[in-house]
């Protein structure tokens, strides 16, 4: 039985995904959004709130990244952009919308010079509301997306109730 | 018989997954130390385990444009370079595996094979962060190796021979850090830049440069050079204890005064802010190389 190639396939996955789970890298990427939520997030990383106890880092290049957190609507300058950051990472490869303005274009939807929200142009799995979400907001949203890919499968997006994070 | 004592120090012990798992060890305990020192609570014991695998896991892009057989063979190059300077150096405070007159040399040349392996990993990646990287690494090689070469070379002209085992035993019953104070500062920081730590870390700084030579790296090459610059770590806080805190005595008191090191490594890169490459390339020059070379001279004269 320890030699069928179901279990060792069964191990193998629980391994990589133990593995994935507990060193999710991120990059930040701004499409157009106020400034407010990347302030949001740069706050988020630093040691008062201390991310690395979940092993997340901040990667400057998206090669080495596994989360794509991103801020605010996608403008028609910011597209291409965003595409190219998210098709330069390996897979497997998540999307993480911060802000009212990812998640539906917020203050900014119908400007002239905005394409929509995050939705649009990539896949996002996590949500995490907010004008701007608080750091502790952000963290829960990442903690989320990872308790579902402990499940092992591509998550649905998750959407926090509202007054999760008062 | 040789062939198969070869084949298992190559890949269990004292190089391979032994001293694998003891740079992700080492790696922890330097991110760990960092974090207490910034006052938080840092990585749990298995994260550079847990990066590792994830990263062997991963997809492995190769850019447009690269050498294929350089693109993936220069990181199992530098991993296998750094390994089998392990041969030849008292890990634990366990005697090396093999020992030859002159193998300090030889064990130099292995530990800075990583980092010509990662400049030219940058320079065959053709992107413009990757090639600033690649230059700035090579440069920075310039600058800290003679010193560091030349701070290794007090304890070995002191004992008398070239030969590691020779001179550990000799530091055993000196202790170099009291006689030879400059070289062990010297030594020491030597070291930090080898392992691209802060104030060094130029060559990588993710705020200008992206990730250096290694941008367009990911998964398992990516991995690899993570393996290697931390079995390098493993190795440099190894010689420096030897050398330096008093010869090999028992592994664990070894072990302790390596941690004592790695503290003091961990201070400095937490209170110093990342230097300039040019203000690395001076100062190494400038004060580094000199004052290693009035050491130098000073035991020639006092012999
Ligand atoms: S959600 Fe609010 S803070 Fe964030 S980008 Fe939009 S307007 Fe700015």
């Amino acid at each position: 039985m320890i030699t069928t190639p179901n279990f060792i396939n069964k191990v193998v996955t629980g391994i990589t995904t133990w593995a994935r789970v507990n060193s999710p890298w991120i990059i930040h990427f701004n499409s157009g959004s106020c400034n407010g939520c990347d302030i949001e997030i740069l706050a988020t990383l630093t040691p008062y709130y201390d991310i690395e106890r979940f092993g997340i880092k901040l990667k400057g290049s998206p090669r080495h990244a596994d989360i794509l957190v991103c801020t605010g609507p996608v403008t028609r300058q910011a597209r291409e952009r965003l595409l190219r950051v998210y098709e330069q990472m390996p897979e497997p490869k998540f999307v993480v919308a911060v802000g009212s303005c990812g998640i539906s274009g917020g203050t900014f939807a119908g400007c002239y010079n905005v394409v929509g929200h995050i939705d649009e142009v990539l896949p996002v799995d996590a949500y995490i509301p907010g004008c701007p979400p608080r750091p502790e907001a952000i963290i829960d949203g990442v903690v989320k997306l990872l308790n579902h890919l402990k499940e092992g499968t591509r998550p649905q997006p998750i959407r926090p109730e509202i007054g999760d994070h008062a | 018989m040789e062939t198969l004592l070869a084949i298992t120090s190559i890949m269990f012990f004292p190089a391979g997954l032994s001293l694998i798992f003891s740079g992700m060890l080492y790696e922890w305990a330097d991110r760990k130390l960092v974090a207490r020192f910034q006052n938080r609570v840092g990585p749990r014991w298995f994260q550079p385990l847990a990066d590792t695998i994830k990263l062997l896991a991963k997809e492995e892009i190769q850019p447009l444009g690269v050498n294929q057989a350089l693109f993936f063979g220069l990181p199992v190059v530098a991993l296998s370079g750094a390994l089998t300077a392990a041969l030849y150096v008292p890990i634990f405070g366990i005697q090396p595996a093999y020992s030859f007159p002159g193998d300090l040399i030889v064990t130099l040349y292995l530990l800075s094979l990583l980092t010509m392996c990662m400049g030219l990993a940058g320079w065959n990646s053709a992107s413009r962060f990757s090639i600033v990287g690649a230059t700035r690494t090579l440069t920075q090689l310039f600058a800290y190796e003679a010193p560091f070469l030349l701070a290794l070379l007090g304890p070995a002209m002191a004992a008398d021979s070239w030969q590691i085992g020779k001179i550990v035993a000799y530091t055993e019953s000196h202790w170099m850090i009291v006689l030879q104070p400059v070289g062990f500062v010297i030594a020491l920081i030597g070291l930090m830049g080898k392992l691209e730590l802060p104030p060094f870390d130029a060559p990588e700084a993710e705020t200008e440069i992206v990730a250096g030579a290694l941008t367009e790296y990911s998964g398992r090459g990516l991995a690899l050079f993570h393996i290697g610059r931390s079995v390098e770590m493993v190795i440099g806080v190894s010689l420096v204890t030897a050398f330096y805190l008093g010869g090999l005595g028992n592994p664990l008191i070894f072990l302790a005064k390596s941690l004592g090191l790695l503290l003091v490594m961990a201070f400095l890169q937490s209170v110093l802010v990342r230097l300039r490459i040019d203000q690395t390339v001076g100062m190494w020059w400038r004060a580094g190389a000199i004052l290693a070379l009035l050491q130098i001279l000073a035991l020639i004269v006092l012999k």
